[in-house]
């Protein structure tokens, strides 16, 4: 089995990127690291879309780790603009400058082009990964779906020329070509300039079997039967009609909690106690309650 | 597995025609995206292959869920490469792609009762399009429906384009733009002498859209729909919620499907209810459940009912000015507004009318386009 070198070249197969995934803790099927593969190779961005807690920011995680490379994250937010996604000048340094300068003999001009110089320029995070020296690094823009059209136009461009006019100083060309990864929940859809764009994958709620290798492979001290309890049990709780549906960081949340108070198995007094891990609202935890926890616990979740 | 379909350059174009056929939105762009991760991939007819190409073409939950169907159907039709034959024959003759018209899906609400004799055969030509324009949602014919629904998307998303327009052009001065004052200051010597202002950057407002969909309501929610899926594009936000006894959140199925296929889901849902409207009750789930959604921000509140509540005209008066408070502007949509004689005497319309900024009638399409002013 070869593992890759640290530049995208170097990413030999789909199957590599499944090991090499494995080893860092993450369980990727097969779809998504035939599309993490190509996005590796085409140098195209690849959107990831899927409910909350199933792993979709780790993705870009992970695969700078595979990747040996930086990670530089954009959180999107309504009202996100350029000043906190490219980069803003340092204002108060500006000013501080000016005053200092106000004595010297210099002319307006090259105390502008002082003033307006790297210096002052405070890089924000799509600004910074053109700008990595070393190797591609990878870009995770997350939660797109919250940022607005406008911000999504400017994005678009930047994906088409990797770079960045910056008025005062010129136009920054990207020295490595980052990999973009984007991830959505969904809660709008996104502008269809930006979809032809990208490389598409959605992410399901896991089977069973996926589940508790997922469970193992980032609990690996967990004992087996526990696993498989939280597993049933979550995946039952998947049937309920939630408002917050629990994705697999529930799960790893409910089996560390019972690893942490020291619990062997997961009975209906354990349950109650650790609902929080599991429902996210007063409306969840009653549908559930009114399920009953003993009927989850015990109930074979459908295939 | 065996292949039917010669994988090639020339096969894969055609598959993504025949995609495009299926309802997949494969342009140019995906197409070419599909070719060059096909050539990557090099290994022909295995789980990568398929998988490469759900990759490179699909671009959403739904068009994800069938992909796997269509793709079966191309390249696995039983030895014969059917659908790829089939797809020669469309693509020679280059026909546009029609939208599925939903024109049958509103048969299903709207009764099935013949309708007056004067009602003139000819679709095409303006004095025909001036009657669809004018007649009430409730007495469409079949063949109606869908010329009505053609012209109504087209002027809805005329609508949706001008309401942005104006958005842009509206000049306020905003906060003060640190970065040219600080430039035009040194010329002054670092005082900041004249200060410059950014434009204030426009933000679209939010739509909360509430829809009876009692007894004869319904036909004029479900027209009312499409104004909410046309106007999509220019709100930020647009939440839809059916309501008759309870409230039922359907902003969602709008958000992710294409109209026709949206209809039918919330048709169904329509036909699945009776009884007596609780309009009070409703807005006071509205306010509990999804109070969050009318507080933020710029939001324009629309309720198409005509205002027969069984519940208490005290719930529903006290339930409307709770939402009033949160909103900028509410709109409420009376379908019997179109009627000459009407009044509004019922106890349900006359107790919430002192909390509404705007009443319109919302019964044919001249109406809703007469919206435009109010949003």
């Amino acid at each position: 089995m070869s593992f890759p070198t640290p530049s995208g070249d170097g990413v030999q197969s789909v199957d590599a990127v499944v090991a090499g995934f494995e080893t860092l803790g993450y369980i990727a099927d097969r779809s998504l690291a035939t599309a993490v593969y190509l996005a590796t190779k085409l140098r195209k961005p690849i959107l990831v879309e899927g409910h909350a807690g199933l792993g979709k920011t780790e993705v870009a995680k992970v695969l700078a780790a595979f990747l040996k490379t930086k990670l530089i994250r954009l959180q999107c937010y309504e009202g996100l603009d350029v000043s906190s996604a490219v980069y803003e000048w340092n204002y108060q340094k500006q000013l501080l400058a000016i005053k200092i300068q106000e004595r010297s003999q210099q002319t307006v001009e090259e105390k502008e082009r002082h003033v307006f110089s790297r210096e002052f320029l405070l890089e924000r995070p799509l600004l910074q990964s053109i700008l990595i020296e070393d190797s591609s690094p990878v870009l995770l823009i997350d939660e797109i779906d919250r940022a607005d059209e406008a911000f999504e136009a400017f994005l678009l461009e930047l994906l088409s020329d990797f770079q960045i006019s910056i008025p005062e100083l010129g136009t920054v060309q990207a020295r490595h070509v980052p990999y973009v990864v984007l991830t959505s929940n969904r809660s709008r859809e996104l502008g269809d300039a930006l979809k032809r764009r990208c490389l598409y994958q959605w992410i399901e709620y896991p089977s069973l079997e996926k589940e508790m290798r997922i469970v193992r492979a980032r609990l690996p001290g967990i004992e087996e039967t526990l696993a498989a309890q939280v597993v049933r049990y979550v995946q039952s709780v998947r049937q309920l009609h939630l408002s917050k549906t629990p994705g697999t960081a529930e799960t790893l949340d409910c089996a560390q909690a019972l690893t942490v108070l020291g619990r062997q198995q997961l009975d209906a007094m354990t349950a109650e106690e650790t609902l929080g891990c599991i429902s996210k609202s007063v409306e969840d935890t009653a549908k559930i309650r009114a399920a009953g926890l003993e009927h989850l616990l015990s109930s074979t979740p459908e295939a | 597995m065996s292949e039917a379909v010669a994988i090639d350059a020339k096969s894969i174009v055609q598959f993504c025609r025949f995609a495009r056929e299926q309802g997949l939105s494969v342009g140019v762009q995906k197409t070419l995206l599909g070719l060059r991760a096909a050539a990557v991939l090099g290994a022909p007819a295995s789980e990568d292959f398929k998988s490469g190409l759900r990759t490179a073409l699909c671009s959403n939950q739904e068009e994800w869920e069938s992909f796997d169907g269509i793709f079966d159907a191309f390249w696995h039709e039983a030895g014969s490469g059917h659908a790829k034959r089939q797809a020669e024959r469309r693509s020679a003759r280059a026909t546009d792609h029609n939208p599925q018209s939903s024109g049958s899906l509103m048969s299903g609400v709207i009764g099935s009762e013949e309708s007056e004799p004067g009602g003139s055969q000819e679709i095409a030509g303006a004095s025909a399009r001036e009657r669809l324009r004018k007649a009430d949602f409730s007495t469409l014919r079949q063949d109606d429906l869908s010329a009505l629904e053609e012209i109504a998307l087209r002027l809805l998303r005329q609508m949706s384009l001008r309401l942005s327009r104006r958005r842009r052009i509206a000049n306020l001065r905003g906060r003060v733009d640190l970065r040219r004052t600080i430039r035009s200051s040194i010329s002054r010597g670092g005082e900041p002498i004249d200060l410059r202002y950014q434009d204030r950057r426009p933000r679209p407002p939010r739509l909360v859209i509430l829809l009876d969909i009692s007894g004869s309501m319904s036909a004029y929610s479900l027209f009312l729909v499409r104004f909410a899926y046309a106007l999509q594009k220019y709100f930020q936000r647009v939440d839809t919620f059916l309501f008759s006894t309870s409230l039922v959140d359907v902003t969602r199925i709008l958000h992710s499907r294409r109209l026709p296929a949206a209809l039918q889901a919330l048709s169904q849902i329509a036909a699945g209810w009776s009884g007596g409207t609780k309009i009070g009750g409703s807005l006071a789930e509205l306010n509990r459940l999804h109070g969050r959604k009318l507080h933020s921000g710029d939001t324009l509140f629309i309720i198409l009912s005509d205002g027969w509540d069984t519940g208490s005209p005290e719930l529903l008066a006290a339930e409307l000015a709770a939402v009033k408070r949160r909103v900028r502007k509410l709109i409420w949509l009376n379908p019997l507004l179109g009627l000459a004689e009407y009044r509004p005497l019922t106890q349900g319309m006359s107790a919430a009318l002192p909390h509404v900024d705007v009443f319109a009638a919302a019964h044919n399409l001249e109406s809703l386009l007469q919206l435009e002013r109010h949003l």
